[in-house]
């Protein structure tokens, strides 16, 4: 087994690296279910459901993540959040039942992101949670790994797989493909063309279909 | 709930890949400064209520505070991104945009442009090499072309004149035709 | 890397030549070459012995291991040993595909030399890709591989680093946040 301690003290990429990524930016508006504390002055209009002036305490709201996120952050917290049912026990135990077979991008596109980003609020169920998330990866990054080295996305068996994965697996794989199709290239010898970039093509057709 | 419009921002962006730049929304970003002015203008509010000894008023600072700094980020992804896309467009397109392609951008953009061109340039000169020349190791020293359009006279660099006209083929130095190969104008042969 | 930045590189290595001109020694900054004399071997780059052969200015005389009995040979090995064996160049598969296409008529049994260059190519990539599977299934950090070349280092790159770096960050959620020991 690997040696825990040693790897502890290697560091995850600074926060605050992804402030400019448009990714995270989407993940972070990803619903989380609370439950208001205290009462907040002003802001009843944010409740759909109520008409009062003010978000009275125990009103149950879907905030997005970097909102409840700051909530929670002081000392007197002003929500309480609950787990998105896509990680808890239920789906947690579909998830070792099966990993390879969920479907991921119907579960949030961003699921290991939004994931890890839970784990912020210091739920009780966190060790599971990030148990889950590592296991599942690990299971599914196999049959990742053989699709993506093996053949180009044109196959049958990428089609079916591709809907279903996560945001980040489909980075990982279209990234994988990207050096299986420059390695295609250049045993056909083609390689060394010299190309115009993606957006110069899709510009150039853009204009024709314009002069038309 | 606060920060939608900055958050269709990110997501107008999102959509458009690996495409082109969509037109400075001007619009959209003119509306979450709008947002954030009443945000914090409130909270100024609520923040001297605080200071003269009214209570229960923190808790909406702190949701119209994370809300500004939402909408903060946003505005700032979009313009940071959209920078990258344009600093590319300097590899891809070369020193001068197409038409198209600079009305999406607005004047800060077109200026940064034009900056990021001139330090381009000054440092290819101080260095002595066209570093957008041989993005891809040469396999030759000539290489065979198609022309894609009819782009007129075309003077080489040893002082020889080719017609390029839509169709034609040329063999050509590599040097020459690197740059009209990435504008599309001509195309590569193997 | 791309591959062709791969291929690049390895067209430094040396390779023998029968010329058939007649020139002094050329000094050029990777190393003297030469003198060239008709019909006695000299040894050259490959990038250079590529150029000579298409303006038909010399032959390309294969290297030894390039012949069916050691390829076959080789073959065998790398089906029996679960490591990799130590492949005569590191750029084995860029030497192979540069010479085949562009002196095929120096090679005796082209085709076959070709086949067996290609089933060494895929044993190899099969055997990467069961020890990466095996490496990211025991959690471990690193690895010990040796003997690969360049393009099939090249080939998983993109691959291993993404994936490994994904995985990075869920290990460290793990870390994070250990579980206690008392189960609820």
């Amino acid at each position: 087994m690997a040696d825990d301690s040693l790897y502890g003290s290697l560091q995850v990429r600074p926060s605050g690296w992804d402030y400019f990524e448009l990714d995270d930016i989407l993940a972070c508006q990803e619903k989380i279910p609370c439950t208001f504390e205290t009462q907040v002055k002003d802001l009843g209009f944010l409740d759909h459901g109520s008409d009062s002036e003010h978000i009275e305490p125990a009103t149950k709201m879907e905030l997005p993540f970097w909102l409840a996120k700051e909530l929670c952050a002081r000392q007197r917290k002003i929500i309480s959040v609950e787990l998105p049912k896509v990680y808890r026990e239920a789906y947690r135990q579909i998830l070792e039942a099966d990993a390879t077979a969920v479907d991921l991008n119907k579960l949030g596109p961003y699921f290991y992101s939004v994931g890890g980003k839970l784990l912020e609020f210091g739920n009780a169920e966190n060790p599971r949670i990030a148990e889950t998330l590592m296991m599942t990866y690990m299971k599914r990054m196999r049959r990742l790994m053989d699709l993506s080295l093996n053949k180009l996305d044109g196959s049958k068996e990428s089609q079916t797989l591709l809907p279903k994965l996560d945001h980040d697996e489909h980075n990982v794989f279209a990234f994988s493909q990207e050096g299986l199709r420059e390695f295609e290239q250049w045993k056909q010898g083609v390689i060394s063309k010299l190309t115009s970039s993606k957006t110069v093509i899709n510009q150039r057709k853009r204009k024709r279909t314009e002069d038309n | 709930m606060f920060g939608e419009k900055a958050l269709e921002l990110v997501k107008e962006l999102k959509r458009s890949g690996d495409g082109s730049l969509p037109p400075y929304n001007e619009d959209c970003v003119r509306q979450v400064l709008d947002e954030m002015k009443a945000l914090f203008e409130q909270n100024q509010k609520d923040v001297s209520a605080t200071v003269a000894g009214e209570g229960g008023r923190i808790a909406g600072v702190q949701l119209r505070h994370a809300s500004l700094e939402r909408n903060k980020r946003c505005l700032l992804a979009y313009v940071y991104n959209r920078m990258e896309k344009i600093r590319d467009m300097r590899w891809d397109f070369g020193s001068v945009l197409p038409d198209d392609v600079k009305n999406n951008l607005n004047e800060h953009e077109l200026s940064w442009f034009g900056r990021y061109n001139r330090s381009l340039a000054k440092y290819m000169r101080s260095v002595g090499i066209d570093l957008t020349q041989d993005s891809k190791p040469p396999k030759s020293l000539y290489i065979e072309v198609r022309c894609l359009v009819d782009y007129g006279e075309f003077e080489t660099e040893d002082g020889n004149v080719v017609l390029l006209k839509k169709n034609s083929q040329h063999l050509l130095h590599r040097a020459d035709c690197e740059h009209l190969i990435r504008q599309g104008i001509l195309e590569h042969i193997i | 890397m791309d591959p062709s930045e791969v291929d690049f590189l390895s067209e430094k290595q040396h390779v023998k030549i029968l010329p058939n001109f007649k020139e002094g020694r050329i000094f050029l900054i990777s190393g003297d070459l030469g003198p060239f004399e008709p019909g006695l071997t000299a040894e050259v780059p490959l990038w250079m012995a590529v150029n000579l052969k298409q303006r038909k200015k010399c032959r390309i005389i294969p290297p030894d291991w390039m012949n069916i009995g050691q390829l076959e040979e080789r073959k065998d090995e790398e089906k029996e040993r679960e490591y990799f064996t130590e492949m005569p160049s590191k750029s084995y598969l860029e030497l192979a595909s540069l010479l085949l296409k562009s002196a095929r008529d120096d090679i005796p049994h082209a085709d076959e030399v070709q086949t067996l260059i290609k089933d060494i190519w895929e044993i190899r990539m099969a055997k990467l890709r069961k020890s990466i599977n095996i490496m990211m299934q025991e959690k471990e950090t690193h690895a010990r591989l040796d003997n690969l070349t360049h393009l099939e280092i090249n080939s998983i790159r993109p691959f291993l680093t993404s994936a490994l770096d994904r995985m990075h960050i869920l290990r460290c959620n793990v870390v994070e946040n250990p579980s206690t020991g008392t189960d609820y």
